[in-house]
């Protein structure tokens, strides 16, 4: 169980919060806890969970590899509950667990990753493990790959994500499917 | 780049420089405000440290939905801080309120703002 409890749902009165909830549940991240425990604060819940769903709906930026790039984060952040779940469109859309585990693990070699993902994934990697890599230089490697507002999509997505992984982390939350 | 409505309230140079580099041992700061403040370095320098007894220590102090409050601004701000790093942009407005360019914010804010500095060295 999470060190802030959730909201129980019943409690939760705000309809366009609920909805928020719901969709993404629908969408497997986040599952429900995520949403019931911002829920004590619903000025702060809706725009975090508006901003999470539209980084997994909206952008230019392959939603598979952005997912890879989420769980990567999580278990960098050491937050098991953001590392389990699982988006349904990734799914949907053919990701596998073993693209998940070469993404997460040794990408450079892992043969199934184009130039352009693996310097997504090593600018998912660098940001929080040696920022001073990620300098003009990276920069300009980026842009060989990715247009500007992609390069904009993906760095905005670590940041979210990986921000929301390590509050996650101090509850030691896990997946409501996993108790 | 400051918070308008904190300088409304009163923040100054002087507090927010403590709030960072000492206010473990400062006088100017609550036992509530401290706890506040460990609980932000510790999410970014050690966040093992943040157990449930820090949990009961911060609910001694804070309703839950401050708690997370608090979290959720602290996660969000470790996240996007690293990430504006290493775009190396510069405040728009001079500290008098000048509307200046990003090659003369960088000249007057410097390459490492001081509140990295004091982090650093911390």
């Amino acid at each position: 169980m999470s060190r802030i409890a959730p909201l129980p749902l019943a409690e939760i009165d705000d309809p366009e919060l609920r909805a928020l909830i719901a969709r993404g549940e629908a969408l497997g991240v986040p599952d429900g806890l995520f949403g019931r425990i911002l829920a004590r604060v619903p000025g702060h819940a809706k725009p975090l969970l508006r901003a999470l769903i539209q980084s997994h709906e909206t952008g230019n930026v392959d939603h598979k590899l952005k997912e890879i790039i989420r769980i990567q984060l999580a278990r960098f952040a050491g937050d098991d509950y953001f590392a389990r779940l699982r988006s349904t469109r990734a799914r949907a859309a053919g990701l596998t667990e073993a693209e998940i585990e070469a993404g997460c693990g040794d990408y450079e070699d892992a043969g199934c990753f184009t130039e352009a993902e693996k310097c997504a994934l090593r600018y998912a990697d660098q940001m929080y493990l040696d920022p001073a890599k990620v300098d003009a230089a990276f920069y300009d490697e980026l842009k060989r790959h990715y247009s500007e507002p992609q390069i904009m999509e993906l760095g905005a997505f670590i940041a979210f994500h990986y921000g929301m992984q390590m509050f996650m982390r101090t509850l030691a939350a896990k997946p409501l499917a996993q108790g | 780049m400051r918070s308008a409505s904190a300088k409304r309230q009163g923040l100054d140079e002087e507090r927010l420089d403590e709030g960072i580099t000492s206010y473990a041992t400062s006088a100017r700061f609550s036992a509530a405000e401290k706890l506040a403040l460990r609980y932000c370095e510790l999410m970014a320098t050690d966040p093992d440290a943040i157990d449930d007894a820090f949990y009961d220590a911060l609910r001694q102090h804070y309703d839950e939905a401050e708690i997370v409050e608090l979290g959720a601004f602290i996660g969000f701000n470790i996240g996007y801080h690293t990430f504006f790093g290493t775009l190396k942009f510069y405040p728009m407005f001079s500290p008098d309120g000048r509307l200046v360019s990003q090659e003369e914010s960088a000249r007057l804010y410097g390459a490492a703002p001081a509140s990295l500095q004091a982090t650093e060295s911390a």
